[in-house]
């Protein structure tokens, strides 16, 4: 186990920027346009069903799948199909049912950096370090997330403090945290028993 | 298996883990959508999406009032966390009572003594009188309790003569405040209910106002009325468009009820041009008050108070005009179907000026522009609450969505055990707030505005078929109206256990139909009324009349 994860290392090191980002090659590039167009339709459908929540004094406690989907294509198929499927997840969202365009389009930007940090390692989903890493990443991605949304509200959209705080960052970390953290390594691993029992055409196109 | 244990010991920890967070999480989903189908019944079709519908939280959170306002005595608020909030509570069970008012127009064709004791308590405890409860009455928290209030005259305060008019009065001249909102409670009860019990009292305070913008007080006719400005004060120094707006409003609802002409009149002219020349701000937009008279003592808002008076009431933190969000909207709602000329174009700047984006599905609304980095206080909550019901009269629903998102997402929907009740737990931000969202959260998602409810029904209304008795604890009715054109009384409900409706005005023996399919005719009972007796289920019935 411990071989499978230090050559996974030594494989991420080896990456040029274009195998990083998954675009080394046209028909490979397409691919990983495809996976952050498919993953934004998956989390503007998800992300629409209204989640059960519980309200703890000022803090807002349930799941976000959501979040989670955005984490899995990054890790799935690299930076730029995470980054695809938060930022146009999120404007699809938006324009789709609250018909809006919100801030320059910054906040859907910050989710798409959720992936796009998730997508930066690579993973072996059989393994389950492997799977820590990804929720650990996913923390971080949205960690990032949230102080971005925080950041462009304040400075670009000019929302009160209690506002950013309270109604942006405070409920994206307690409902984001468990739902990247615990819902992306079980999607992924979900993920890698597709991917072993069934022939995916992409298979090969690494 | 203790292989695939072992292998896959994280994944099946986080899945573990998710399964026992989502239990603990789950909540605050809505119930499902009320169901509305389409029914032919001998070449006439119904569809059931062309009538006004209530929702399941709706009708929950009204049962939710409903036991508030009518299981206490009338001087008495438990439940209603305003203990720190008593001068405001003229302004609650006012605001309850309009949206009530729409919502029972929803279903115009439920009118049962349910319902209707629910408005009449409303009122009775708008009403309540030192002389009567002392301190724990809407006189003394709303009047009596401000220092100086009962002592003004006009214009000398102080030391009046025969030429000065006294205005300190609970019931008038001045409380416009007060009497403005009582007189359209009572007009709001006759329009739904048609009891003719409080005619004569919403007829005084109609003439009365009339006295105050027309006249001196003291037998002269004087443009501008007792203060100049053809409005009324709600502190006996300061007028507002907000207030002023809810009498308006009043006067065109009594002129639709009853066929008289006192708009046509002209009463509320010389009012309504002060406002848009002399309580505005540099948008055209409505501020918050302007003061005729120079305040003794104190009062809510006599901090406001400009250098030279009469003026424009002034934010003497940043200068320029006090602005208040929840004001402006408060008036462009009520006034819209005086000046829909004037408001509705006002709306979008409101929105551009007030609005703040916090995401594609919220924002919220400032307090005061010139404000922007507070959120938080009253008024900001307030500006976003009367702005959903704004928007929702404009039909700017995305704009009332986001804003009711925001409201919704930091707080915890209770349903009562038998979950006939609901109401909205905003306790960790302010107990007082879990009614008032609650409140609003029905008025600004209701298909009734206030705009709609100015008219009059029609005089033939009365005589239409409706559900005058029924088992109203077992039952949740979403749609009841009589379609006059198509000769159908439409029902739409949920019954918990078995229910009797008792239904009158029917000249023949009603026919009951589900699916466009007989399921009997109701059962004729003494009075010429006929019943209906249902059994737990959803019903979508027609019911026709007969020969």
């Amino acid at each position: 186990m411990k071989n499978e994860s230090t050559s996974t290392q030594i494989e991420e090191q080896r990456q040029t920027l274009g195998e990083k980002f998954r675009v080394q090659h046209w028909t490979i590039a397409l691919i990983t346009i495809v996976f952050g167009l498919v993953g934004a339709a998956i989390f503007t459908i998800i992300y629409a069903i209204p989640m059960p929540y519980t309200m703890v004094s000022l803090f807002k406690f349930g799941l976000s799948p959501a979040l989670a989907i955005i984490a899995l294509i990054g890790g799935i198929r690299g930076p730029l199909a995470g980054f695809l499927t938060g930022y146009l997840g999120v404007l699809a969202h938006d324009l789709l049912f609250f018909n809006t365009v919100v801030t320059y389009t910054l906040p859907a930007l910050s989710y798409g950096v959720l992936g796009l940090i998730v997508g930066i390692a690579s993973y072996d989903f059989s393994n389950g370090r492997s799977l820590g890493k990804l929720s650990i990443l996913s923390a971080i991605g949205l960690v990032f997330t949230a102080l971005l949304l925080v950041v462009f509200g304040l400075l670009v959209e000019q929302t009160a403090v209690l506002a950013g705080i309270g109604f942006v960052m405070l409920p994206l970390l307690t409902t984001g945290l468990p739902s990247v953290i615990l819902l992306t390594p079980i999607l992924a691993r979900f993920w890698e028993f597709v991917n072993q029992t069934v022939q995916l055409p992409w298979q090969s196109l690494k | 298996m203790s292989q695939i244990f072992k292998q896959n010991k994280f994944v099946l920890s986080a899945f573990v883990i998710t399964i026992v967070l989502a239990g603990m999480t789950f909540g605050n989903i809505p119930p499902a959508q009320v169901n509305l189908g389409i029914q032919t019944i001998d070449d006439t079709t119904f569809n059931f999406a062309d009538y006004p519908s209530l929702t399941h939280e709706q009708i929950a959170i009204i049962n939710y009032f409903n036991r508030l306002v009518t299981e206490t005595e009338v001087n008495l608020w438990d439940g209603w966390n305003a203990e720190r909030y008593l001068w405001t509570l003229q302004y609650v069970a006012a605001f309850v009572a309009y949206l009530f008012a729409a919502f029972s127009e929803t279903t115009s064709g439920y009118r049962t003594a349910f319902y209707e004791n629910f408005a009449q308590t409303l009122i009775q405890k708008m009403n309540t009188s030192v002389a009567d409860y002392g301190n724990q009455s809407m006189e003394y928290y709303e009047w009596a309790s401000i220092p100086g209030f009962t002592d003004y005259y006009y214009p000398n305060a102080t030391n009046p003569d025969a030429n000065d008019v006294y205005t300190g009065g609970f019931r008038g001249p001045a409380n416009i405040m007060w009497t403005g909102h009582f007189a359209l409670m009572l007009a709001l009860y006759e329009r739904n209910f048609n009891a003719g019990t409080v005619v004569d009292e919403l007829s005084h305070y109609i003439s009365d106002w009339e006295l105050s913008v027309t006249t001196d007080r003291l037998g002269n006719s004087t443009p501008g009325g007792v203060w100049g400005a053809g409005l009324i004060p709600c502190e006996p120094y300061i007028v507002f468009p907000q207030c002023n707006s809810i009498p308006i409003y009043t006067t065109e609802l009594y002129d639709n009820l009853y066929e008289t002409s006192y708009m046509e009149s002209g009463m509320w002219d010389y009012g309504l041009d002060f406002i848009e020349e002399n309580i505005t701000d540099d948008y055209g937009l409505y501020t918050n008050g302007y003061f005729v008279q120079r305040p003794i003592g104190g009062g809510p808002n006599a901090q406001l108070s400009p250098q030279e008076i009469p003026g424009q009431a002034v934010d003497h933190l940043v200068g320029g005009p006090s602005l208040n969000s929840y004001a402006t909207a408060w008036a462009m709602t009520f006034l819209e179907y005086t000046i829909p000329e004037t408001t509705i174009p006002k709306y979008p700047v409101f929105i551009d000026k007030y609005s703040r984006e916090v995401s594609g599905d919220m924002m919220y609304i400032l307090g005061s522009y010139n404000h922007p980095t507070t959120f938080g206080d009253i008024f900001g909550i307030l500006g976003t609450l009367f702005t959903m019901t704004l928007a929702n009269q404009r039909g700017d629903y995305v704009t009332r969505d986001r804003l009711l998102n925001l409201l919704r997402d930091m707080v915890n929907a209770i349903w009562s055990s038998d979950g006939r009740e609901l109401y909205y737990d905003a306790s960790s931000l302010d107990p007082f707030l879990s009614t008032v969202l609650s409140g609003f959260s029905v008025w600004s998602t209701l298909p009734v505005t206030v705009r709609d409810l100015a008219d009059a029904r029609p005089s033939e209304f009365w005589n239409y078929p409706y559900i005058s008795a029924a088992d109203d604890s077992n039952i949740w009715v979403y749609q009841a109206q009589w379609d006059s054109v198509k000769s159908g009384f439409i029902l739409n409900i949920k019954v918990d256990s078995t229910a009797e409706l008792v239904l009158s005005n029917f000249q023949g023996t009603p026919t009951a139909f589900s699916g466009g399919i007989s399921i009997g005719n109701l059962v004729p009972e003494t009075g010429g009324d006929y019943s209906l007796t249902l059994q737990p289920g959803n019903y979508q019935l027609i019911i026709m009349e007969g020969d």
